[in-house]
């Protein structure tokens, strides 16, 4: 481009600025479309990856290195469902196996949950049970933030001591400090020797907080009054891969658990970085289908662009005659009327831009989801509209060319 | 400065070709002011048109100072009407959203030149038609005599050796028109050729030279 151009093509944009802000009211029609659907694009993308990014932390919140081993679905004999949900074969014993015998695991750890009517000086509060072993806390990341957590000895003893999670000691005892006092899971009296952490909500929206952690053989003598267990965690070994620990796994239990050939396995083996891939696999395809229909939003606003300037083609038509006369090219009068219609388009997204921050900033206040401030989806959307005002603006554009001067001048 | 010769040109309506010009010629000398007269409908306008390059004749040659243009590209058109002719409508054609300035700056947004000082140049072309005073009004905010000076300042921006008006007065007062026709007697005075189409008799004597247009063609010896 040589200086000439150049000057030319600066002296257009100015003369543009200059008669898109001479119609107000035009312009900020036309403008007003793509803003919306670029704070569209920027809002929606941001909830989106703010709901992504709560999910995922959820899951990480579980443990991404851990495999779940629960009871399978209890068949339905001759039609009629058991008594149980699930199958009760799970063992203590089957955890120290898999702890003692699996290659790839770390650690593992029996679990036990139900739900209780937690009772302290006549409130009764429903919440969850959990019992599990020392090891079974240090792999789920349960740890105390007052007082402490059981231990080995405790959980042999059957001890009757708990450690709460905060939201229900704070249900429970508002403000009172709990450590050391007594209150009943049921009917049995346990002593308070610590408060936990906070840990959220599970994938399922469960609240983690909202529970009452016991000695597994506690639960499961003076609680529960049952011999197996509802869960086993294992926690997989550094670095290596949780599918080999499921297949180990999986060889240990089916030889521990001997069934006739033909019936399903009687667990479930569930593995937190299958849920992982797949939970962030729905949220993005939730992601991309809530940004195409905000891309709709902005496509919306390039027609707005369109009509717009083919109005303005229309209006304008002796203002043409006039520049073809003083000399316009017909190019120049192509690119004036395609660098309006850019300018209109990026400053759209320019202000969608600003406006998608604040509703972001809106939204992550107002709805359960984290502020992600979504530069990609700004960027995304400011180009979209760069491209939607060049791509829109060569229809009246080139109408406008085709205009010749003095059938542009003679027009009323 | 001009010289056509046997000019056609025809529109066609509905399919049907109607002539509009039937071999005009005409021959306009530098620093020569030409009134070329005719009824509605003689093709005024349109002769006009083809001398100042809006349009192209179907038949006959024009040489505009001295070069045969008939063959020449969109670009090259653009170039001659911008640099070196200058158009003054009837209707004034003043854009009028933007100030009277502005609009003399019109041509030099299309000069193919780096323009340095295009707010000069345009208030000095207003100031020749008496309106530096008014450079910042929009063309709303002027009267009719105004605004049709402020459109000869914009036709003389670029400092063109040719003025094609059409019908300047025809729209203003008489006092106004005097007073645009007296710009154009210095234009003239000053070494530019004018060509300039009235209906009107009174306006027509300011010219050096009077030419009569009927049925498209220029009625031979009408000159007075």
């Amino acid at each position: 481009m040589t200086a000439a151009s150049r000057a030319r093509l600066l002296r257009s944009v100015r003369l543009s600025i200059r008669i898109l802000a001479a119609h107000p009211l035009r312009t900020a029609l036309s403008v007003s479309g793509v803003l919306v659907g670029v704070s569209a694009v920027m809002v929606m993308s941001a909830v989106g990856s703010g709901a992504e990014r709560r999910v995922l932390a959820r899951i990480r919140a579980m443990g991404t290195d851990l495999l779940v081993v629960t009871g399978a679905p209890a068949p339905r004999v001759a039609g009629r469902a058991r008594q149980a949900a699930s199958v009760t074969a799970l063992r203590p014993a089957d955890a120290d196996a898999i702890a003692g015998e699996a290659f790839l695991a770390r650690a593992a750890a029996p679990g036990v949950t139900r739900a209780v009517i937690a009772r302290w000086e006549g409130r009764n509060v429903p919440t969850t049970v959990m019992g599990t072993t020392p090891a079974g806390l240090r792999i789920r990341g349960i740890r105390a933030a007052a007082g402490r957590v059981f231990d080995d000895e405790e959980d042999r003893q059957r001890r009757r001591v708990v450690v709460l999670g905060p939201v229900l000691a704070r249900t429970l005892f508002g403000e009172v400090d709990p450590i050391g006092l007594e209150l009943r899971l049921g009917s049995v009296p346990v002593e308070v020797i610590g408060v936990l952490t906070p840990r959220g909500t599970d994938v399922a929206g469960a609240d983690l907080d909202h529970v009452a952690v016991v000695p597994l053989e506690t639960a499961m003598r003076r609680l529960l009054n049952i011999p197996y267990v509802h869960a086993l965690y294992v926690q997989g070994a550094p670095g290596g891969n949780l599918s080999g620990l499921e297949a180990e796994v999986r060889e240990i239990l089916g030889r521990r658990h001997a069934r006739r050939s033909g019936t399903p396995e009687p667990f479930v083996v569930q593995n937190q970085s299958v849920v992982l891939r797949t939970e962030r696999g729905t949220a993005r395809a939730f992601t991309r289908l809530i940004v195409a229909t905000g891309l709709l939003a902005l496509l919306a606003g390039g027609i707005g662009i369109l009509v717009t300037m083919l109005l303005s083609v229309r209006d304008r038509r002796r203002e043409i005659g006039l520049r073809r006369a003083v000399g316009a090219r017909t190019r120049d009068i192509r690119l004036q009327f395609l660098l309006e219609s850019v300018l209109v388009a990026t400053t759209g997204g320019a202000a969608g831009i600003v406006a998608g921050l604040g509703m972001t900033v809106v939204a992550a206040v107002l709805g359960p989801w984290d502020l992600v401030i979504p530069w990609r989806a700004a960027l995304v959307g400011f180009a979209s509209s760069a491209g939607l005002g060049l791509l829109v603006g060569t229809i009246p554009a080139s109408r406008a060319g085709r205009l010749q001067p003095v059938e542009a001048l003679r027009a009323a | 400065m001009i010289a056509a010769e046997a000019l056609y040109k025809s529109y066609r309506r509905d399919g049907v070709p109607i002539p509009v010009l039937t071999g005009a010629s005409l021959t306009v000398g530098p620093g020569e002011f030409v009134a070329i007269m005719g009824a509605s409908g003689s093709g005024k306008t349109t002769l006009l048109n083809l001398l100042g390059f809006l349009d192209l004749p179907d038949a006959g040659t024009y040489r505009f100072e001295g070069r045969d243009l008939s063959a020449a590209g969109d670009d090259a058109l653009a170039a001659v009407r911008n640099r070196r002719i200058g158009f003054v409508f009837q209707q004034f054609h003043l854009l009028d959203r933007i100030s009277a300035v502005e609009n003399v700056m019109l041509p030099l947004l299309y000069a193919e030149e780096d323009v340095t000082d295009g707010a000069g140049r345009a208030v000095r072309a207003l100031d020749a038609v008496g309106l530096a005073h008014r450079r910042s009004h929009r063309a709303t905010e002027l009267s009719g005599g105004e605004q049709q000076r402020v459109a000869i300042a914009r036709a003389l921006v670029n400092d063109p050796a040719l003025i094609l008006a059409d019908e300047p007065t025809g729209n203003l007062d008489e006092q106004s028109g005097a007073e645009v026709l007296d710009i154009f007697g210095r234009l003239r005075d000053g070494g530019k050729s004018i060509v300039l189409v009235t209906h009107d008799r009174a306006v027509a004597r300011r010219a050096d030279r009077i030419l009569r247009l009927e049925r498209g063609a220029i009625v031979p010896g009408s000159a007075e």
